[in-house]
Order: structure tokens, then C-alpha cells, then sequence
């Protein structure tokens, strides 16, 4: 195995002898039918868990994938294939497959690929593949230690490590070749507290694309106290009352309000194909002028950054709301085509057994200029979201929902007491018109747990939001306001 | 047939695992080829074809235990492979309850043709899954009429066969097809409001899916269904939940039955064994010898040989899903780790006769977010439906909600009708709940 600088190119050629000349040779197979463009996607990914159970770190699994995705596009039709064995042989029978979505006269691929030249957002000074199992092992005792210390009433604690480590390599029909190592790794507990006969149960985790030395003793003290904190809260929490209130969504990982309210309506795909409740909303106003919303994959060590895309489109930070104002799409190269605009770098894929679509990175509202404090203070009676889960989207509706994890109510102006186990409905576009305060406390999740599924995909992304006021939403709970 | 090269392949990696060392070994091998063949504007978006292998081996050495599965069976890659799974098992902590089953449990298979495998797998040629496309999105197209913005037709369909060995005696194989086709349907509502609807099948033989023209038909229909949708007051009604959405709800309960929920303290089914958690209408059984069925199988993930059972009977939790391993644990019996087909009985009457008789109420045809708290059974989720009175639908509804507890609210179940999803391993009928919170304005 080579050093750990994900910018080396030639991992794939060193371990499996592929080269120029075979990659030539595929991609005009790929084309042999016609076709607008073919791309070859090599991956070589694997991925470990550690798994601690009633006191013991007693279970391990891990992961070895191996495969080459080969895609011809014409216009917006894909034709697709892959292989797990990476013989010419193979290869060639996909390349194939592929090319039969087209059905015209032959192209050739380009004679030379160059290599992308594209900054590191993780960087990895030790493979992760080079870490040794009993380096672990302490981080997941501790986990199990520190929570049963924090609370004799915490009966049960999980921890699990994860890490994968995943090489692609990316060879284009019009002369690219990209290389990359992706990184991603979490450190999750997960805890059930019993009291008065009572069982309420939480969990939480860090991570992202980190090194392994992120993995501290008090980076693990940090995720004891916070997990064994949200499960005691729950047995002194309430279910409020249904109906439409106030909502301020609190700092961090509350930003999957906008992954599902605004981020998967962006998506290229949905509107050029007229899926979208956004797809005539481009150049309009969307929210208070104050409002803006990215979505990006730059930030360091994120678990949604990409140095580049699937399709060899170099990340960047795409405005999506600006003052208010609709701005962009998030675009593949197949949406970038149809409206005649460069790519955005959102042209993602779970693995080589999947083609490219326009996905999310890092979405986010950027910090406004009221005082978090300042926001609570301004409702009467509402619901104060401090976490959530579970988000979905009815894209064509622009209707979503999302599970309130940990939360608290506010009354008067003040946060009160803690409250659990409801669900939050709304849509977008009112959503978004109805924001009518943004603090000045920008958070992004510190998970790397997190992920989004979309047409049998799942892939890593990320989120943030500053403390902000949402003046109405419908609250799902058993009892009726005032009943 | 069983292929000998897999069989093969599956015992090099048993002798090569006790070799290294391994006190026990489990290994499966499995293969699929699959074809998708996507249909939009009246030609392929989609064409995706390929085939996957993965080799998944368990070790026991020394009363430790580490899991590891790969796509790369050379069988120099698959020694290294094992090597490493050898040595992450020998680091980790002794587990006293991790051991391959006791092979008693292997014993008694049943000897039914489960008819897995489509008979005419091998008319599933291009030109019949391109056609099928077609005419799927013609049909709903038509249907659609001058609403349509958007139709997307699916064809799907896969080949699978599976290895499995064990050291201590197990031998499994199995070969079996799926065959899949949709249609999805966006329309133009009032304002920016494009409401998707869709209408799917999947079976073990094409001849058990419904015409290509009636998939696309009911997906036109059912994206009508959701035009002009908003939300009402926030109150207490009956409702409805359509036969392919029960799933979505029933998850939350099916995960409280789970051994790993139990053992680890996570189920509020816990200690309920034997008592009245429902109504007399909720019984569920687990059937796994249904001939045809997308959940049908011999044995179980253990190797068990497998059974049908009674889960829940008139109300009363009979079982749990307890595999072999939290079986250890809990020191109870074991009965199977998951769910194979699971048959909540029809009613007698049709979804139609019901509404009319029901006065007001929510036909809920689709779920959105929520989740539940699998220690107390509260659980809180999106819905949309449609409003009815006396059995006509009078309103589209979205951005709405239902909350309740499982413990309270199987209970509510007052009636199930005639029209069980069998495009499912969950074999659900529509199902009639009395009394429960509906939160919108």
C-alpha cells in the first residue's frame, strides 16, 4: 500500500495493473454505439466496525468492495453497467452493456487523460487501513466506563467505530482522470437509562473525514456526557400539545430543516424533468432578504465535502438562496447540459454500482444578525428544536416532515421544560417564506453518521443552521391545544 | 441446481478457515444479475445491467468472534481475507454466547417446492422489458391525460442464488428471481404544487404482476387522488391506512418484537409476552412456506429449519423474533431472527363498503418522516390521505399528521378489509383505526 496522500495518483494502477491504453480502450467500447460522453468510476473501499456490547468489545465487522462503474450518456439516457472483477474481459463486457442506451455511429474517447489537480479536504496523514484494532479497543471501553459514571441509572451502553476508506479513481470519455481518497469515520454511543420502572433511551455521535487521532479520551468524555444527557432528559419530557405554533430551530444539526425543506428541491434532476415545486422558482424571492442558504463540499474534514464530484467536477460553494432570492440548482453534468450552465459539482454516487445524480454536500443557512436569545425571547408559546431526525421530502409538494428528537417548549419568551416524541410537518416554500428571524450563532453537525438516501442511493452529507424562527409549522402530538 | 463452483468455493473457505485456526466458520456466497430498464418522454432514461458477488464469512476462535464479507473471491485474496478476520477475532473480548447453533435446530426441514424461481426467467429478454416500459408509461400517460407533467415507468427484475455453509454441519442453497414494474406520475396542481403518485408490483414470476396497462392506470389515478391537498383542523377520527402504507407504521411494533431490542433493553414489548397488546382483529402470522412468496424460505438466517408461527393472536403477543444468538442471552428459546411472510388476516369487507359505513374519516395513502420511541411506543408521523364522508372522498389532505403509542394503538384496530398487498413479504390488508389524533391547522 502507498503513503496516505490522497493527491497521489496511481493506486488502481499499482494494486490491479490497469492503465491508459485499457482505459482508451473501454471508454471507446463505451462510445462504440455513439453517446455523448462515458466515464469509468473505479472503487476500492473498505470499511470496519467495532462494536462494544454489555461491557465487552466483542464483535467486529469489515468490508472489502471492489468495482468499475461504466456510464454512456446521451442527452439525458444512461446506460449502465459495472464489474466486480477487473479483467479487460470484464471490463469490456460492461463498457458494452453501457453503450447501448445509444444507437447512432461510433466516438472515440480522448487519446491522453489528464490528471485533475484539486485541493484536499481531508487529508490523512495515516491510512485508516493502518490503524490496528487494538487502537481502538481503549476509545470503546471508555465510551462504556464514562457513561455508566456519568448516572447509576444508565443500564445499557453501545458504542460502535466506524471508518471507511474509500479510493476512487475516475476516467472520462473528454481526457480526465481523477483520484481520490475519501475518508469517513464515526464514533457513536448509544445508551438505555431506567427509572421508576421507566426506560427512555438515546444515542449520538462524532465524526466526519477525520484522521483517527481526532478519536481523543476527551473527545470521548465530550460524546458520554452528551449522550447520557439527552436520554435523562427524556423521563422529565412531554408531548405537546398538536395544532400549528412557533417553531425556533435551534444551532447544528436542526440544518436537515433545510436539506429536506429547500436542499432536495434544488436538485437538478427534479426540475428539468419538472419534479420539483421549485422548478419555476429560479431568479424569484423565496424568504426575508436576510436569508441565505449554501450548499458546498470545501469545508475541512465535513462528512458532505468532496474534493471533487463523481463525475470529475471540482467541488465549490454553490449559492442557493441569496438575500432571499433563488439562485442555482445543484447540478450533474446531465442538468448542467440541459440548462446550459457549468456543472456545480453535485454530480454524486453511492459506489460503482451506482450512476451519478445531482446530490447535496453541505447545506447550510449562513449566520444572520439577531442574538440567539433574542429569537426565543420573541415567542409566546412554541416549540424550541434542539435535534432532529428522520427528515423526508415530497419534492413535487415541497411538503416534509421531521422527527423531533431532543427539544424543549418556550413560553413567554423562555425555554421551559423538555419535550419528546413528536413530529413536525410543513412545506418549503412556506417554510422558508415564514422564517422571520436569523441569529448570528452559524453550527454545523459534527456527526458522521449522517446521511441521505434518494432513487435507492445513500450517500454522505452534511448540514448546519443558525438559531432561527420559523413563525408557524404544524406540531404532530395526541392531544389538541387547549384540550 | 445448486452450482458446484460455489459449493466448492464456500468449503475451500471452511478449510482454509480452520486451518488458520478457527475453532468454527460460517460462510455465504451469494451472486445476483440484475436488468433495470427505465421509460420517460417515450424513450430509455435508464438501461443499468450487471451482476454482484459477495462472500461473507463468520468466525468463532477461542470464544471470540469477528464478521467480514468481500466481492473479491480469488482464492489468494480470500486466504489474506480470512487471515485478517482471524486475527481482528483473536484481539476482541471473549463473547460466551457467540457460537454457531446447536445443529439440532437445523433438523426438519420441510421438503416444499417454494417455487422461487420464475419458470420463464429466461423469456425476460431486452425487447420484453423495453416493451413493458413502453407501455407502462403510455398507460399512465393516457390516464393522466393533460395533468401530466412527468411519467417514469420502471422495469426491474434480478436472479439470485446463495451458498451458505457452516462448519458443524449446515448446507443451504437457494435460487430465486424478482420481478418488479411502476409507474410514477407528477401532475400540475394549483400553484407550484406538483403532487407525485405511484403504483408499483413485485413477485417472484412476472406472471403474477398485474398488466403494465393497469400499473400505469392506477398511478395516474392515484397521483389525482393527491391533487388540491391541504390541511384541516386538528382532531380525533377514524381512520384508514391503505394496504400497502400499514408497513410503514407496523415497523415500529415488528421492531419492538426483535430478540437485539429486548436483550439490549430497547422494546416496549418487553415482559408483554402473553398479555393483550391489541385488539381481537390484530393477529400476525409469520409463514415462511407461502408457495410463491416474496419471504418464502426453508431455513432462516441461523439455518434454522423454519416454521410457521403465531406472533401476535387476537391481541395477544404469542412470540418474539429471537435468533440464535440473543437467544444466549435472554436464555429463552429460540424461535427465528426475523420475519419471513407476515399475514395480518382479511376481513370480509371492501375498502369501499367500509368508508361507507365509517362516516368521516382519513384514508391515509402515504407516510412522510416521523419516527417512534422503541421504549415507549409513542410513535409521530407525516401522513397524506384523503378526507371521506359517507364513502365519498371529499378532500385531498398533506402536511398533516398521527401520533399515538403502540401499546394503545393496536388496540384501536377495529376492522381490517379485504384487499391484502401481496406485492410484499408484509402481506397487510387496509386496516380501520378508530379514535385517533389527527394534527393539522
Amino acid at each position: 500500500m502507498q503513503s496516505a496522500n490522497a493527491a497521489t495518483p496511481g493506486f488502481f494502477e499499482s494494486e490491479f495493473g490497469v492503465h491508459d491504453g485499457l482505459y482508451k480502450k473501454i471508454l471507446d467500447k463505451a462510445l462504440s454505439k455513439g453517446g455523448d460522453f462515458a466515464d469509468l468510476y473505479f472503487e476500492h473501499t473498505i470499511s470496519n466496525s467495532v462494536i462494544l456490547e454489555d461491557g465487552k468489545v466483542n464483535r467486529t465487522y469489515s468490508h472489502i468492495d471492489l468495482g468499475v462503474g461504466i456510464r454512456t450518456v446521451k442527452g439525458d439516457q444512461t446506460g449502465y453497467s459495472f464489474t466486480q472483477e477487473l479483467t479487460e474481459e470484464s471490463l469490456m463486457a460492461a463498457a458494452a452493456t453501457a453503450a447501448t442506451i445509444a444507437d447512432d455511429s461510433a466516438r472515440l474517447a480522448a487519446k491522453k487523460f489528464v490528471q485533475l489537480k484539486a485541493a484536499n479536504h481531508y487529508p490523512l496523514q495515516k491510512l485508516l487501513t493502518e490503524i490496528p484494532l487494538s487502537s481502538k479497543l481503549p476509545l470503546m471501553t471508555r465510551v462504556n466506563e464514562q457513561c455508566f459514571s456519568l448516572s447509576n441509572v444508565i443500564i445499557k451502553v453501545n458504542a460502535t467505530l466506524y471508518d471507511q476508506q474509500k479510493r476512487i479513481m475516475l476516467v472520462t470519455s473528454d481526457g480526465i482522470k481523477a483520484e481520490d481518497l475519501r475518508p469517513r469515520n464515526y464514533l457513536m454511543a448509544s445508551v438505555v437509562a431506567e427509572k421508576d420502572g421507566k426506560q427512555e433511551r438515546a444515542h449520538w455521535n462524532l465524526g466526519g473525514r477525520q484522521e483517527f487521532s481526532y478519536y481523543t479520551p476527551p473527545l470521548v468524555d465530550k460524546l458520554a456526557d452528551e449522550v447520557v444527557n439527552r436520554a435523562l432528559v427524556l423521563f422529565d419530557a412531554q408531548q405537546p400539545p398538536a395544532g400549528e405554533m412557533p417553531v425556533v430551530l435551534g444551532p447544528g444539526g436542526t440544518g436537515i430543516l433545510l436539506h429536506e425543506a429547500i436542499g432536495h428541491g434544488m436538485e437538478a434532476d427534479f426540475n428539468r424533468k419538472g419534479l420539483s415545486t421549485y422548478a419555476t422558482m429560479i431568479g424569484k424571492k423565496v424568504a426575508e432578504p436576510f436569508v441565505n442558504i449554501v450548499d458546498e463540499g470545501t469545508t475541512p474534514r465535513q462528512l458532505g465535502s468532496i474534493n471533487f464530484d463523481d463525475e470529475g467536477v471540482l467541488s465549490q460553494k454553490t449559492m442557493l438562496v441569496e438575500k432571499g432570492i433563488l439562485t442555482s440548482y445543484l447540478h450533474d453534468r446531465i442538468s448542467a447540459q440541459y440548462y446550459n450552465v457549468t456543472p456545480t459539482g453535485n454530480g454524486r454516487r453511492q459506489s460503482y454500482q451506482h450512476y451519478p445524480i445531482p446530490r447535496m454536500r453541505n447545506t447550510y443557512m449562513l449566520a444572520g444578525n439577531a442574538a440567539p436569545e433574542d429569537v426565543v425571547k420573541s415567542v409566546k408559546k412554541g416549540i424550541y428544536v434542539e435535534d432532529v431526525s428522520n427528515g423526508e421530502v415530497n419534492t413535487g409538494e415541497g411538503d416534509f416532515a421531521f422527527y423531533v428528537s431532543q427539544g424543549k417548549m418556550i413560553e413567554d419568551g423562555k425555554i421551559t421544560h423538555p419535550i419528546k416524541d413528536i413530529n413536525i410537518m410543513g412545506n418549503g416554500p412556506k417554510m422558508l417564506q415564514n422564517v422571520t428571524m436569523v441569529a448570528n450563532d452559524l453550527a454545523l453537525y459534527q456527526g458522521g453518521a449522517g446521511g441521505c438516501g434518494k432513487k435507492g442511493q445513500g450517500v454522505p452529507v452534511s448540514f448546519g443552521l443558525p438559531t432561527c424562527l420559523v413563525k408557524s409549522m404544524t406540531i404532530g402530538g395526541m392531544q389538541r391545544q387547549g384540550a | 441446481m445448486m452450482s458446484n463452483e460455489m459449493k466448492e468455493l464456500c468449503a475451500f473457505v471452511l478449510q482454509t478457515a480452520k486451518q488458520a485456526g478457527a475453532d468454527d466458520c460460517k460462510v455465504s456466497y451469494a451472486k445476483r444479475r440484475f436488468v433495470e430498464v427505465q421509460y420517460r418522454e417515450h424513450k430509455p432514461e435508464i438501461v443499468k445491467e450487471a451482476a454482484t458477488q459477495r462472500m461473507s464469512i463468520n468466525i468463532f476462535i477461542h470464544g471470540r468472534y469477528a464478521g467480514q464479507s468481500t466481492s473479491d473471491v480469488r482464492k489468494d485474496a480470500l486466504k489474506l481475507f480470512i487471515a485478517h478476520a482471524i486475527e481482528a477475532a483473536k484481539i476482541l473480548e471473549k463473547d460466551p454466547y457467540r457460537s454457531l447453533p446447536d445443529p439440532q435446530y437445523y433438523t426438519g426441514r420441510q421438503e416444499i417446492a417454494l417455487q422461487l424461481m420464475d419458470p420463464d426467467y429466461q423469456k425476460r429478454t431486452p425487447e420484453l422489458r423495453h416493451s413493458m416500459a413502453k407501455e407502462l408509461e403510455e398507460s399512465c400517460l393516457e390516464a393522466g391525460g393533460e395533468k401530466a407533467i412527468s411519467v417514469t415507468a420502471d422495469v426491474y427484475d434480478d436472479f439470485r442464488e446463495e451458498t451458505i455453509l457452516t462448519s458443524n454441519g449446515f448446507e443451504g442453497e437457494t435460487q430465486s428471481t424478482t420481478c418488479y414494474a411502476s409507474a410514477k406520475m407528477t401532475a400540475q396542481d394549483k400553484g407550484n404544487r406538483r403532487p407525485m403518485g405511484y403504483y408499483y408490483a413485485m413477485a417472484r414470476a412476472l406472471k403474477k404482476l398485474p398488466s403494465c396497462d393497469e400499473i400505469g392506470k392506477k398511478a395516474a389515478e392515484r397521483t389525482m387522488e393527491l391533487m388540491g391537498a391541504k390541511k384541516i383542523a386538528t382532531e380525533a377520527l377514524p381512520i384508514i391506512i391503505e394496504n400497502r402504507c400499514v408497513v410503514r407504521v407496523l415497523y415500529g411494533f415488528l421492531s419492538a418484537m426483535n430478540g437485539r431490542a429486548l436483550q439490549q433493553k430497547r422494546s416496549f414489548l418487553l415482559g408483554k409476552k402473553g398479555k393483550k397488546i391489541g385488539s381481537d382483529i390484530f393477529t400476525l402470522i409469520d409463514n415462511p412456506h407461502i408457495v410463491g412468496a416474496l419471504g418464502s424460505r426453508l431455513y432462516d438466517g441461523d439455518g434454522f429449519a423454519t416454521q410457521k408461527r403465531a406472533m401476535v393472536e387476537k391481541g395477544m403477543l404469542k412470540e418474539y423474533y429471537i435468533g440464535w444468538y440473543r437467544s444466549r442471552k435472554l436464555g429463552v428459546e429460540p424461535t427465528t431472527g426475523d420475519i419471513s411472510n407476515l399475514i395480518l388476516p382479511p376481513g370480509k369487507r371492501s375498502l369501499a363498503e367500509i368508508m361507507k359505513d365509517l362516516g368521516r374519516g382519513i384514508l391515509i395513502n402515504g407516510f412522510i418522516g416521523g419516527n417512534f420511541n422503541s421504549n415507549t411506543g409513542v410513535f409521530s408521523i407525516g401522513i397524506t390521505g384523503t378526507l371521506f364522508e359517507g364513502g365519498k372522498r371529499t378532500q385531498a389532505i398533506a402536511e398533516m399528521n398521527i401520533a399515538d403509542n403502540h401499546l394503545e394503538f393496536w388496540n384501536k384496530l377495529v376492522e381490517a378489509a379485504n384487499d391484502p398487498w401481496t406485492y410484499s413479504r408484509l402481506q397487510m390488508p387496509s386496516l380501520v383505526f378508530e379514535d385517533i389524533v389527527v394534527s393539522g391547522v
